[in-house]
């Protein structure tokens, strides 16, 4: 039995930031990098079937990412997961989520799992599309947004209970495997011991190029620009009356293009 | 980051008499236990100000002469050469960081009642104090009244001397000068008494005296009580006090205005449970419509917004503070940086007071822990000494010393965890925060939040941990951590353990449904009925404040205290307050009386002193006195425990009874403090997490280190050129 958890290393902005040269993307500058935190709920989903299990099934954590991000893979392991795996290739930089998903499903091609949990989304970027999309590549069954599930290593199917909107949930059985995206809030996940950090800074990371996987990593799309939208500005007219309704009348004017 | 352009006005300099203030954060003069006779505290603790941007230090108040002593409270003085070598330190370490530093002098009349030099205080009538115990004055007679300005004169002359840059003559909290002026004290019928006119004589005579002898290098500064808030009997701002600003304005560079008097001066230090920021305005604010000369004004201001609108609207132009200096002496500095969010704010709670009112000890803050240790402990507040290990510690509670100890950990560079089962930092400050008037007592909490919340991105190992399952033994020991800390808190007793009978109260069980510790009231889970009882064994505010809190939901509260009832309220000056409060709402209070046994619905009381006043001795078995008789039972419908408190420390007994298994799971210490040591104020608290912080390499850092002191050194003779060897008079 194996559960494969894909993680991502998410860019918390500090209070004020400033935005790349390029204009694509923050200022590196300006970035707190941390694990997506509806990862922390799928590694415990995951934490939490192994425990059930007596410990049996292996729950491996992937994350497509530069050295850096090895970080989070160390918190997982730290946290109680069994393997870590790195995927990265330069030529990855930039990267939309259709081309993360190609390189999961190469990972989860030689990993063959029997689950697989996915975060609903990412924090920075929200697309909410990576697991759905891993899914699809695999032609694996899939249930998004997972806030409630009955499983046991080994099942045949996975019992889930899905939020809809206006506080209604949809009970789904899928057959295994399948991809499960999990939502926030479904379990209380844990923290790792100081033990647990301390012998994940040793333990090995297993490190794969995007060439190992062998597929086909193209992006279906690109960002062109990330900005701030400008914010409309108030301003105080003062004079006589007679000087405010000229002002007036002229920034309508302005504003009308007459 | 940069300031907020809006508050630039914060940091223009004004000119007051021959000196500039650099900008208008001004730190009003305030006691912190130095005096003249502890230079290097007095120097450090001001100095530091002056590095973290005020624009302007003072001493506390200090005595002209030895007719004006205060002891056992602890004034500066400046009687003489050797008190001038020893204030010049402050002066010197002020002047390094480009501040001015101000003398406060001050006479203190009948309120000042000379235990230690034994001489007869002076004052404009003869009165007995309403401040002090058993302490009168002489009335002055002219020569008197001549003799005493030139006391003021001879000061100002060694202030100069000793590098001052303001000299005050201190006129607020009903010292000399007010009571001239406040025909409370002043009974006179010669042209030092009567019309306001001859009131204000003294006064002014004075100011002109100091004036004429050190104003050309010094700014003459007065600080004036505009109102004495007791209505139409003393002075009054719209009738003496503008008239009396009037007469003065030519004689002075600076006002520093406040209200109140001594008896009542916390009407002035307003504590929070009773006094918001800004409370003084509305009296305070008449003086710039009749000065000419700069003013300031105090009120507890921390946030810049509010200075800003203080200094805009025209209230004054500089903003004196005393207790926002000692929460955070780089108030100016982090909002110069654009830094608001580090500001210490001071909670109001009047514990910076409580050591100058108790007599003797150094000013502790609640806040600050490192105020007062500057000099002596090397403590200052915003700069920390690079960790010398790479153990990482594990926090076990995360109340006010278990957050303070573990956010100077991480200032330190440490790897920490701290850990709690609540779901917030702040321990059982959290729910103090919901009695009444206590809900600026957060700021505690909040403080060390907003650091932690910063220090965890600086350091990705670090984690704060919250909501968690309450820690085993084994669960520390396998945790991981080569030091540990155990910051647990403590609980209200539940069976009546107490401070007079230091034994369970027969009956008394919080386990029962009428019966219940402050922890439940708190909660809000248990049902109280109509009659309460609030049996109190404790010298602080919870007893007051639980039976605010009833009285105001409408319960019917007898307080029933076999101790002086929030007796350390006294020392806050939040006790006047409170008892008025007690009074609107009705609470009773059985004074004097303890309980013997608790039965359903209904406890027995006694009077404490109910035994026989004669002691006799009587053979073994038998007690010296006669029995009490004075017992009766006393009917309740809910029961509120305040005995007393005990730690919780069941954790550090089980970790050290497995001392042995320390070793083999990589633990090298475990150390206890806060509440878990010994239940204390939170400032207390607070002081011992930041202690073991910045002790925690020691070979014994359970243990403080010997700290720095200062005291009379034997062999060197305080006046320069006496002596200092035993010599009789013959
Ligand atoms: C610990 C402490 C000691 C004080 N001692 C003095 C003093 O010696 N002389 C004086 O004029 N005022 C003294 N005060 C009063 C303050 O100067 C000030 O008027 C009062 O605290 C209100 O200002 P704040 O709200 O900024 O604290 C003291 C205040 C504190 C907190
Ligand atoms: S002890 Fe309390 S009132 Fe005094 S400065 Fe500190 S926080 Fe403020």
């Amino acid at each position: 039995m194996k559960i494969l958890v894909p993680v991502k290393r998410i860019a918390a902005l500090e209070e004020d930031f400033e935005i790349r040269d390029d204009g694509r993307d923050v200022d590196g500058d300006f970035i707190n990098w941390d694990l997506n935190e509806w990862d922390d709920y799928s590694l415990e989903t995951a934490m939490q079937i192994k425990e059930a299990a007596g410990g049996e099934p292996e729950v491996v954590v992937v994350t497509v990412g530069p050295d850096d991000a090895e970080e989070v893979l160390r918190k997982c392991l730290a946290k109680g997961a069994d393997r870590a795996i790195r995927v990265w290739d330069d030529a990855l930089e930039g990267a939309d989520q259709l081309a993360i998903a190609r390189v999961l499903a190469g990972v989860a091609k030689t990993e063959a799992p029997d689950l697989i949990l996915a975060g609903v989304q990412s924090s920075d970027h929200s697309h909410g599309c990576t697991g759905i999309a891993l899914s699809a590549l695999l032609d694996m069954p899939h249930a998004a947004v997972v806030a409630a599930m009955t499983y046991s290593a080994g099942d045949a199917k996975v019992r889930v209970q899905r939020e809809l909107e206006g506080g209604m949930l949809h009970a789904v059985d899928v057959s295994t495997p399948a991809v499960l995206t999990i939502q926030l809030g479904i379990n209380t996940p844990r923290y790792a011991s100081l033990r647990g950090i301390k012998q994940a800074a040793a333990r090995p990371i297993e490190e794969l190029s995007a060439a190992d996987l062998g597929a086909d990593f193209a992006s279906a799309s690109r960002v062109r620009r990330m900005y701030v939208p400008e914010k409309s500005r108030a301003q105080m007219i003062e004079g006589s009356p007679a000087e405010q309704a000229a002002r007036i009348a002229e920034i309508i004017r302005e504003a009308t293009g007459a | 980051m940069a300031r907020d352009p809006k508050y630039d006005i914060l940091f223009e300099p004004i000119q007051i008499g021959p000196k500039t203030l650099r900008n208008r954060f001004y730190q009003v003069p305030h006691c912190i236990g130095a005096g003249s006779d502890k230079p290097g505290f007095q120097a450090a603790h001001r100095s530091l100000k002056a590095e973290g941007g005020w624009a302007a230090m003072n001493t506390e108040y200090c005595s002209i002469h030895p007719e004006s002593d205060d002891t056992m409270r602890v004034s500066a003085r400046i009687w003489d050469e050797g008190d001038v070598r020893n204030l010049k330190a402050m002066t010197d370490e002020v002047h390094k960081h480009g501040a001015l530093a101000g003398v406060e002098l001050w006479y203190g009349g009948a309120h000042a009642p000379c235990l230690e030099t034994r001489a007869t205080p002076r004052g404009p009538s003869q009165y007995a104090s309403e401040f002090e115990t058993l302490s009168y004055c002489k009335e002055m007679d002219l020569a008197d009244i001549a003799m005493v300005q030139q006391y003021y004169v001879d000061a100002a002359r060694r202030s100069r001397d000793a590098g001052f840059d303001i000299v005050y003559v201190y006129g607020a909290h009903s010292y000399l000068p007010l009571q001239f002026l406040n025909p409370y004290y002043n009974k006179r019928t010669d042209k030092y008494g009567g019309s306001l006119e001859n009131r204000a004589r003294f006064w002014l005579e004075t100011l002109e005296k100091v004036r004429n002898a050190v104003g050309a290098d010094c700014a003459i500064a007065t600080r004036f009580a505009v109102d004495t808030v007791y209505g139409p009997d003393q002075i009054e701002v719209e009738v003496d006090g503008m008239k009396f600003v009037e007469l003065a304005d030519p004689l002075v560079d600076l006002w520093d205005v406040d209200v109140g008097d001594i008896a009542e001066w916390g009407e002035d230090a307003g504590p929070s449970r009773f006094y918001q920021q800004g409370h003084q305005v509305p009296w305070t604010r008449f003086v710039k419509q009749v000065s000419k000369k700069p003013v300031l004004g105090v009120g507890r201001f921390t946030d810049p917004e509010k200075m800003t609108e203080i200094v805009t609207k025209g209230f004054a132009d500089i903003i004196g503070a005393a207790r926002p200096s000692i929460a955070d002496p780089f108030l100016p500095k982090k909002i110069e940086e654009g830094r608001i969010d580090d500001v210490r704010v001071c909670i109001g709670c009047n514990v910076c007071i409580s050591r100058w009112e108790i007599g003797g000890p150094p000013m502790i803050c609640t806040q600050n822990a490192t105020a007062g240790e500057e000099y002596r402990r090397g403590w200052h507040p915003e700069m920390f000494p690079k960790k010398k290990s790479e153990d990482s510690v594990l926090v076990v509670g995360a109340g006010p010393s278990g957050s303070e100890c573990a956010r100077v950990l991480m200032e330190r560079g440490y790897t920490v965890h701290l850990y709690d089962s609540a779901e917030k930092i702040g321990g059982h400050l959290n729910s103090v925060v919901t009695l009444p008037g206590l809900g600026e007592w957060g700021y505690h909490r909040d403080y060390r939040e907003t650091q932690i919340t910063k220090l965890l991105k600086k350091n990705k190992q670090s984690q704060l941990m919250l909501g968690q399952k309450r820690m085993t033994a084994d669960d520390v020991l396998n945790y991981g951590a080569e030091k540990v800390v155990i910051a647990t808190g403590s609980s209200w007793n539940t069976d009546g353990v107490n401070c007079l009978t230091h034994a369970p109260i027969p009956g008394a069980d919080a386990s029962a449904p009428e019966q219940l510790t402050p922890e439940q009231v708190l909660s809000g889970k248990k049902p109280i009925g109509k009659r309460v009882v609030i049996l109190n064994a404790d010298t602080y505010f919870m007893a007051p404040s639980l039976a605010e809190k009833l009285a105001t939901a409408g319960h019917e509260v007898t307080v029933v205290s076999g101790v002086h009832l929030a007796n350390y309220m006294h020392f806050t000056l939040e006790y006047p307050n409170m008892m008025r409060r007690m009074h609107e709402l009705h609470v009773e209070e059985i004074g004097d009386h303890f309980c013997s046994r608790i039965e359903k619905n209904r406890l027995e009381i006694y009077n404490i002193w109910g035994d026989g006043s004669r002691r006799t001795y009587r053979g073994p078995g038998v007690a010296p006195r006669d029995a009490n008789t004075t017992h009766r039972w006393l009917e309740f419908d809910s029961l509120i425990l305040v005995t007393g408190r005990h730690s919780d420390d069941t954790l550090h007994r089980e970790l050290k009874a497995r001392e042995s298994e320390w070793e083999a799971n990589g633990i090298k210490a475990v150390y206890l403090i806060g509440d878990a040591e010994a239940p204390r104020l939170i400032a207390d608290a607070t002081f011992t997490g930041q202690r073991l912080a910045r002790e925690i390499e020691e070979a014994n850092a359970q243990f403080p280190l010997p700290y720095k002191r200062e005291v009379a050194t034997w062999g060197t003779p305080h006046l320069p050129g006496g002596t200092f060897e035993i010599v009789y008079q013959k």
